[in-house]
């Protein structure tokens, strides 16, 4: 077999012990590797109606066919699980020499299930499996932790590992925690909950296993080309400034959310936004391992360390909690990495809750000083959250959970969809976006489609709603989930001239079977309908496929965007059109041919 | 971005119809003066920048100012917009040609670019680009492919007198005030004249639109941090385009050529690939001919959104 190993590594916590099995050559054609391979085994080993913290909730981490083969922006890989944050899939990714090493280990997935009686971290190889204590790595965050295994490894064998692991928020089961590597967070969805609902602190990695592709030359002349294009004008924002680009722009645009959603534009956008950063303050540029874009962007704080800092980072724990001053924004990033909490989740419920508390609905909060604005208070309830202390185990729930123990009032203006916590992407000014995160199988997601291309790119008017836009959702789902699959970082994505034909050929070149840019089309929709299967298994409901009250009800009220709204027949509109685009019912639940025709 | 510059195009013909009866007006529209100078001169002089090739149709007995086009008369006065359009039409040079009255003072180049470009609009062949303003054709602002002339002379053989006979037969793209908007939002190009009080208006119009405008460029991203500023002001003929900003505003910050801007032979400027533009912040635009007002903001950004 080409571009893959062909199996799997199954490891049971529980009873420590771990087997090695074959995956047949036919779903890994069906679906790729990444949050294809993740959904089809998520969907196998995850017994229905599992409860996300129990040890049956299978943790997986998939590799993919383009890992390690040298192509720019591969070196990704997709942890896989059913999300504490949503009771949904979870399917977070992540880069950099830990997704190359798990390809050297010698599977394409590795399936984890059952729960350790004591902290434990895993170190694999390609010759077995040990769990190791981790009791001495409570407590730390997943750098430390990273940095105490790999010296820990390095002195004892002389081997180096490549690490994952989780903060104080993962171990505390803070639905929004995440797992980290390298400065690198598998973010969205809770991953790092399950891990420490499973007593997993982390997972060690050292192989030397390699996988041959099938035509070499063919994938080199392939390689040298992205590699050429990877470094044009398509990518100048990410290199020159990285994503906290986009600040300025969507405030401009009147797409930036502030103040939990009740408004933009942002008074202090220029302040805060990336081109000041690169302008006012220190920066470094970073990269992932096997990336020519290195969109990674580090800026120091006023006192002196650095910190990654993206633009959804930028935006959640900025003008959505009403926060003005760049150094607060750094702070409060630097103590989400270091408590292990997915920055968009902590910031939009940390916005939630200063709204309950500008409206006096939890008189607890009155004691923490939490308002719009005031980064003090959110700077101290970060590592609340994390230790799930005071009001912070409440806020640890997610802002879903949490207004329903406030009220009523509360959960109109939880901006969440199934249970995850908006991006910064104004659904009322962008109107493809609004259905995308409507529909999204993971809840509100920016990065398992990119429907808000149609609407910054005037392919469509962003301020109408439509019929024709859930094809467009539909189509950049199917896009993603294919991007996701290869894996090839989405920062490439404009770089292809012809994206399905030049991803078939790639793809005949690495396995040596024959793809065609259709047949990797089905690809995307066999693996979009595979999540929505898992999710109908899971409990699905068609309001789950919904947004908050507050985007149906109130209007835009300043800026270029002034009047704007999104009304729920507009959304309903537009949710039909998209399920009538995947050949879905009306109530968006697959049809059993659908299934046939997929081969589901 | 397709941002090609404007070009002389040797195919292409217009015909301005100066035959109307001005009765209402009480004196020649075509004669109207604007600037101390007569309306078809401006008309001649501004439809020259796109045609080489330009016929002036006149009434029978109708004197005109020497004017460097070819003059044609109605064989029969009188026969409506059908009749103009068709001595027009037998008497240009080119394959197809841009049919305007000789009373519509604000005609705006970039929108008849637009409607010759429809021509062939989705590989389509048209014989007729017509635009429909407030729900009703506009056949004298429109653009007629040579060959319908048998046809026109079959309508008037028949006295069928309305354009509209033509539209439906033979292939017509009708051109929607959404797409007109995009180019003239106020629909200026169909104000024409009837009266005293109409061309007093238009006058006093006209000399709005005849000073230079103002517009800002705002930069995001690369381009701001290559132009090192936020945003440039720029001063632009009265009927700039977007393609006419892009050529001043690589004048004014060099830097961005190479880089975000694009300068070719001929000294015209567009985007780089990679990069877009947005008016106002609301709408995004890909064509270099249209048209900016006075005030407008015009944004240039990472074509690359989100992330």
């Amino acid at each position: 077999m080409y571009g893959f190993h062909g199996r799997l590594l199954r490891i049971d916590l529980t009873t420590q012990s771990y087997t090695w099995q074959d995956i047949e050559a036919s779903r890994l054609r069906a679906v790729l590797g990444g949050v294809g391979l993740g959904a089809s085994l998520l969907y196998e080993y995850a017994p229905p109606r599992v409860e996300p913290f129990s040890a049956d909730n299978p943790l997986i981490f998939t590799s993919a066919p383009l890992v390690g083969t040298g192509l720019t922006t591969t070196a990704k890989y997709a942890v896989v699980t059913k999300s504490p944050l949503t009771g949904f899939i979870a399917d977070s990714l992540s880069s950099s020499f830990f997704a190359l090493e798990l390809k050297r280990v010698g599977a394409d997935a590795l399936v984890i299930t059952g729960a350790a009686e004591h902290p434990t971290y895993l170190l694999i190889t390609d010759t077995g499996v040990e769990f190791r204590t981790a009791a001495h790595l409570a407590g730390l965050s997943a750098q430390e932790t990273e940095e105490r295994i790999r010296y820990a490894v390095r002195t004892a064998q002389g081997a180096e590992v490549r690490v994952a692991a989780i903060g104080r928020a993962g171990e505390n089961l803070v639905r929004f925690a995440t797992l980290s590597n390298e400065g690198r967070h598998a973010g969205r969805g809770g991953v790092g909950a399950v891990f420490g609902a499973k007593k997993l602190k982390a997972v060690a990695l050292r192989g030397q296993r390699r996988v041959a592709v099938a035509d070499t030359e063919a994938v080199e002349k392939i390689a040298i080309t992205l590699r050429e294009r990877s470094v044009g004008p398509h990518t100048a924002k990410y290199r020159e400034i990285g994503t906290v680009a986009n600040l300025a722009v969507f405030d401009r645009l009147g797409s930036l959310p502030t103040y939990n959603f009740q408004n933009t534009p942002f008074a202090q956008a220029e302040a805060l936004s990336g081109e000041s950063f690169i302008t006012n303050g220190f920066s470094q540029t970073h990269g992932c391992a096997a990336c020519t874009i290195r969109c990674e962007r580090l800026f120091q704080s006023l006192s002196g360390e650095a910190q990654r800092l993206e633009y959804e980072t930028l935006f959640a724990l900025g003008p959505l909690c009403g926060i003005e001053e760049p150094d607060a924004v750094l702070r409060a990033a630097r103590l989400c990495d270091q408590h292990g909490l997915d920055t968009i989740s902590t910031g939009g419920t940390l916005a939630w809750a200063a709204e309950c508390a500008d409206k006096g609905l939890w008189p607890e909060l009155h004691a923490t000083g939490l308002s719009f604005g005031n980064a003090e208070a959110m700077l101290a309830l970060i590592p609340d959250i994390a230790h799930r202390r005071g009001v912070g185990a409440v806020l640890a729930e997610g802002s879903r959970r949490a207004a329903t123990h406030i009220g009523a009032e509360a959960e109109s203006f939880a901006m969440q969809v199934k249970g995850m916590e908006l991006p910064g992407y104004e659904p009322r000014s962008l109107k493809t976006m609004a259905l995308g995160l409507a529909v999204s199988p993971r809840g509100a997601c920016h990065n398992r489609s990119g429907a808000y291309e149609a609407d910054f790119s005037g392919q469509v008017d962003r301020l109408q709603a439509d019929a024709g836009r859930g094809a467009l959702v539909a189509a950049s789902e199917d896009f993603s989930a294919v991007l996701d699959s290869l894996i090839v970082c989405k920062f490439l994505r404009k770089c292809f001239d012809d994206f399905y034909v030049e991803a078939a050929q790639l793809m005949s070149a690495v396995t040596g079977w024959d793809y065609t840019a259709a047949n990797l089309m089905r690809v995307g929709e066999r693996i979009n309908t595979l999540k929505k299967l898992f999710n109908m298994r899971e409990g699905w409901r068609p309001e789950d496929d919904w947004l908050p009250a507050r985007l149906l009800t109130e209007p835009l009220s300043s800026g270029v965007v002034q009047g704007v709204s999104l009304t729920p027949d507009e959304l309903r509109l537009m949710i039909q059109s998209y399920y009538a685009a995947r050949g879905w019912n009306e109530e968006g639940l697959v049809r059993e041919e659908k299934k046939r025709e997929l081969g589901l | 971005m397709d941002m090609q510059a404007s070009t002389h195009s040797s195919a292409l013909s217009a015909v301005i119809l100066s035959g109307g009866k001005s009765s209402r007006m009480g004196r020649p529209k075509a004669l109207l003066p604007f600037d101390d100078k007569p309306l078809i001169a401006h008309l001649v002089e501004r439809l020259s920048r796109r045609f080489a090739d330009i016929v002036v149709v006149a009434a029978p007995d109708q004197t005109l100012p020497s004017l460097p086009v070819t003059l044609v008369h109605d064989a029969v006065a009188h026969q409506g917009p059908v009749g103009g359009i068709y001595y027009g039409l037998r008497a240009i040079r080119g394959t197809a040609a841009f049919v305007t009255s000789c009373d519509v003072p604000f005609l705006q180049l970039s929108f008849i670019d637009y409607l010759v470009s429809q021509l062939d609009h989705n590989g389509r062949g048209y014989d007729v680009v017509v635009p429909v303003w407030q729900d009703r054709l506009q056949p004298l602002h429109a653009v007629y492919r040579r060959r319908v002339v048998p046809h026109l002379q079959e309508q008037l053989a028949t006295q069928r007198l309305r354009p509209v006979y033509l539209y439906d037969t033979v292939p017509t793209r009708k051109v929607s005030a959404a797409e007109i908007k995009r180019f003239d939002p106020e629909g200026l190009s169909f104000l024409n004249m009837n009266t005293q009080e109409d061309y007093q208006a238009a006058l006093a119009h006209w000399r709005t639109l005849s000073a230079p405008i103002s517009c800002t460029v705002e930069l995001f991203g690369v381009a701001r941090l290559t132009a090192h500023t936020p945003r440039v002001p720029l001063v632009l003929s009265a009927e700039a385009t977007l393609g006419d900003a892009l050529t001043v505003l690589g004048t004014e910050c060099p830097a961005l050529l190479g880089s975000v801007l694009s300068a070719d032979d001929a000294g015209y400027t567009s985007l780089r690939n990679g990069y877009t533009c947005n008016i106002n912040g609301k709408d995004f635009v890909r064509d270099a001919h249209t048209r900016l007002r006075a005030g407008d903001s015009l944004l240039i950004l990472s074509s690359d959104a989100g992330g």
